[in-house]
C-alpha cells in the first residue's frame, strides 16, 4: 500500500568530530552485525537494522480505527562523524488474516506491518503527514517519531561521546510517505523542527527510498542549522568580531558536510534534483556559506586596517 | 546546563526566583528551558503569564510523561503564547524561552522506579543538547522529585548540573536550608546513596536568599532608631548563624532583596516594569540579572 517513515537528525554530542573507527563502535547496536561505511565524498556510517514490534492503531486522516500488527525496521547513521540520525520506517500492507497471527509469521516480514481490516493508503498517508498527525507528544497510535528519538537517544548516550557539544541546536524531524506512481515529491515546512515529504516514486519500493528521505532529512537540518547559527549572530546587530566569533562554530562544524545526493542511487536523483529548483536547498545553503565568509574577509579588512593604523602611529 | 532549584520549605519564592533566573538568562541571548518539576502545585505557567498552562496542563504534562503516558510532554513557547504584552515578542538578540508544564492535578510522584529515572534521564539529555541552560523547579522539601533527579544526574555524568537551595533570611529558614543539604535524607545523603561523590556534590550546590530586607534599605527610613537597631541586631545574628550552618557568604550565589511586586503577586520583573511603569525596584531586576549570570559563571562556583 504504502510506506511511512520518520527520520530525527542531530548534533552529535561530542566536542569535535568523531573518526571512522569511533562511528564504528559507537554504532554497534547489535553484537556480531556489522557497521557499514562509505568514505567517498563523505564518510557515512550506518549501523545494523533493528526491529520493534507494534500492534496499535495507525494515524489515519478521516479517524476511523485502523490496527496494525508487525516490526517497525530502525537504524542509526552518523555523517562525517558530526551529524548524528535515527531513522523508522514501515511498509504498511493488507493482512490476508482477519486477525492477528503468530509473532513468527511478523518476524519473518521485518518491517512490515500488517493492516486488519478496511484501509485506505490516502487516508493512511494523509493521516501521518497531514496536520492532525501524531506530533512528538501523541500516544494513542503509531509513533515512528517515538522510535526514531530513541535510536537517536542511543547514539547520543554512548560512553564514547564527551557530550561537550561546541553549539546547542534542536533536532530536526522529517517524517515521509512513499508510495508507488507518477513521480511526484512534495516536502513541507511545519514548525521550527517539523517537516514532512510526499514521495511518488515509479516502480516498487527499496531501501534506497529511504536512503533518499535520510540524505534529505541530513541536509535539512544542515540548512536549518546553519540559518539558526547566523541568525543568532546578529550580523549587523552587534560588532563585527562579535558576529564572526558566534559564526565560528558553522566554520568549525557544519560548512563542509553539505553533499546533497551523495548517497542516493541514480534512478532517484531526479527527486533530489527537484527540490534543488524550488525550494532550492543548495541555493539558500550557497547564499548562507557566502554571507558567512563575506563577514569573516570584511572582520580580516578591518583587523588588518586597524594593525596597520597602529603602525603608522 | 542543568540547574535544580529547591528550597528548604513552600513560600520562599523558589519558582518566581527560578523564572526570573530563567527569563533573564533567555535575554542575555541563550537558549533557555524551564521545567515545572514542582508536581504538587505546578504554577510556573502563571508566572510566565500562559494562562492556558497557568495550573499545569491537562494533556502531556511533565508528570504525564514521567509515568510514560505520553512519549514527550507538551512544550509552551513563552515568547509566543505568553499573555503579557511585555512578553510576548522576542527581544532583538534573545534565545529561545521553552516552558515544560506540569500536569494539572498530578499530584507528588508516590514512588521512584526504574522506568521512571530512565525517562527523565531522556529528557534532561534531550534537552541539554538543544537548551544553554534548562531551569528545573523541584519542589519543596525532601521528595521523591529531589530523588529523582539526584538519580538522573548519576546516570548522566557528563552533562553539568548545579543546585540552588533557596531559603528566606530568617533563623527557621535558616537551620532548614542547612538540614536540607547535610542533614539525614538530605540532598548530600541521598546523592551520596545514589552513587554521588559528596564532595563533589557539595561543591555544584550554592545558597540564595530570597525577601532578603537590608538594614540600610529605602523601605526602612521610616522606621524608629529602636527597631533599626533591633533588625540590624538580628541581622547580624543570623550572620552569625549562616555562618555556623553552613550557608554563609561563601555558599551564597546571591541574594534577591524584599520586592512588594513579588510580595503581592508572582510575576517576571521586566525592564518595563523597572522603568515604565516603575512598579519594580530596580535592584531587584539587578539581582536576578547578576543570578543570571553567576549560575554559568565557574568562578562563582570554586570549591569551598
Amino acid at each position: 500500500m504504502l510506506v511511512m517513515g520518520e527520520v530525527h537528525t542531530g548534533l552529535l554530542q561530542n566536542s569535535g568530530e568523531i573518526s571512522e573507527s569511533t562511528c564504528r563502535q559507537v554504532l554497534a547496536l547489535m553484537a556480531g552485525e556489522t557497521v557499514r561505511v562509505s568514505r567517498r565524498p563523505i564518510v557515512h556510517a550506518l549501523s545494523p537494522e533493528r526491529l520493534t514490534g507494534v500492534d496499535c492503531a495507525l494515524p489515519t486522516a478521516s479517524r476511523s480505527r485502523v490496527r496494525g500488527v508487525g516490526t517497525v525496521m530502525s537504524r542509526c547513521a552518523v555523517t562525517g562523524g558530526r551529524v548524528a540520525q535515527g531513522s523508522s520506517y514501515v511498509r504498511v500492507v493488507r493482512s490476508e488474516a482477519d486477525r492477528r497471527l503468530p509473532w513468527s509469521h511478523y518476524l519473518a516480514r521485518p518491517g512490515v506491518v500488517e493492516v486488519l481490516g478496511k484501509a485506505k493508503a490516502a487516508d493512511l498517508a494523509e493521516g501521518f503527514t497531514g496536520d492532525s498527525a501524531p506530533g512528538g507528544t501523541g500516544g494513542a497510535c503509531l509513533n515512528l517519531g517515538a522510535v526514531s528519538g530513541r535510536f537517536l537517544d542511543l547514539v547520543q548516550a554512548s560512553p564514547l561521546l564527551d557530550r561537550r557539544a561546541p553549539f546547542k541546536i534542536p533536532r530536526t524531524s522529517l517524517r515521509w510517505v512513499a508510495e508507488t506512481g507518477e513521480p511526484s515529491i512534495r516536502f513541507t515546512l511545519h514548525t521550527e523542527q517539523e517537516r514532512t515529504l510526499r514521495l511518488t516514486h515509479p516502480g516498487p519500493f527499496t531501501p534506497a527510498v529511504v536512503d533518499l528521505c535520510e540524505d534529505l532529512a541530513t541536509h535539512d537540518w544542515l540548512l536549518t542549522s546553519l540559518l539558526v547559527i547566523v541568525e543568532r549572530a546578529r550580523i549587523g546587530g552587534t560588532q563585527g568580531a562579535q558576529a564572526v566569533a558566534r559564526l565560528a562554530p558553522a566554520i568549525d562544524h557544519l560548512m563542509h558536510l553539505w553533499m546533497p545526493a551523495a548517497r542516493v542511487e541514480e534512478w532517484l536523483t531526479p527527486f533530489w534534483e527537484s527540490l534543488e529548483r524550488r525550494p532550492g536547498f543548495s541555493r539558500q545553503w550557497r547564499s548562507l556559506v557566502d554571507r558567512v565568509r563575506d563577514q569573516v574577509a570584511m572582520n580580516t579588512l578591518a583587523l588588518l586596517n586597524a594593525t596597520a593604523e597602529a603602525g603608522r602611529r | 546546563m542543568l540547574i535544580f532549584a529547591i528550597s528548604d520549605k513552600g513560600g520562599t519564592g523558589r519558582s518566581v526566583t527560578g523564572t526570573n533566573i530563567a527569563y533573564r538568562h533567555a535575554l542575555q541571548g541563550n537558549d533557555v528551558c524551564y521545567l515545572d518539576f514542582d508536581f504538587g502545585s505546578p504554577t510556573a505557567g502563571a508566572i510566565f503569564s500562559v494562562s492556558a498552562v497557568a495550573r499545569g496542563t491537562r494533556e502531556n504534562g511533565l508528570h504525564h510523561y514521567l509515568r510514560g503516558e505520553c512519549p514527550l510532554p507538551r512544550r509552551v513557547d513563552v515568547w509566543t503564547e505568553s499573555d503579557r504584552e511585555g512578553l510576548r515578542a522576542r527581544p532583538p538578540g534573545a534565545g529561545r524561552l521553552v516552558l515544560l508544564p506540569g500536569s494539572e492535578g498530578g499530584g507528588e510522584l508516590s514512588a521512584l522506579t526504574d522506568e521512571v529515572v530512565g525517562r527523565c534521564v531522556q529528557l534532561l539529555g534531550r534537552l541539554d543538547e538543544e537548551f544553554d541552560l534548562c531551569v528545573v523547579d523541584v519542589s519543596a522539601g525532601r521528595s521523591f522529585t529531589a530523588e529523582l533527579v539526584l538519580a538522573a544526574t548519576v546516570r548522566m555524568p557528563a552533562i553539568p548540573f548545579r543546585w540552588l537551595v533557596f531559603h528566606r533570611w530568617t533563623r527557621q529558614h535558616i537551620i532548614a536550608a542547612d538540614g536540607l543539604v547535610t542533614g539525614a535524607d538530605g540532598l548530600l545523603d541521598v546523592g551520596t546513596r545514589f552513587g554521588h561523590d559528596p564532595e563533589d556534590l557539595r561543591d555544584r550546590i550554592r545558597f540564595v536568599r530570597t525577601a532578603v530586607l537590608e538594614p540600610d534599605a529605602a523601605e526602612l527610613v521610616g522606621l524608629r532608631d529602636e527597631q533599626r537597631a533591633w533588625l540590624s541586631a538580628c541581622d547580624s545574628e543570623l550572620r552569625e548563624l549562616a555562618g555556623r550552618h553552613g550557608v554563609g557568604r561563601t555558599a551564597m550565589l546571591g541574594k534577591i532583596p524584599l520586592d512588594p511586586v513579588l510580595q503581592w503577586r508572582e510575576q517576571l520583573i521586566t525592564d518595563e516594569d523597572v522603568l515604565a511603569s516603575k512598579i519594580a525596584n530596580a535592584e531587584t531586576a539587578a539581582a536576578f540579572e547578576d543570578l543570571a549570570k553567576k549560575i554559568v559563571d565557574d568562578s562563582a562556583w570554586e570549591g569551598l
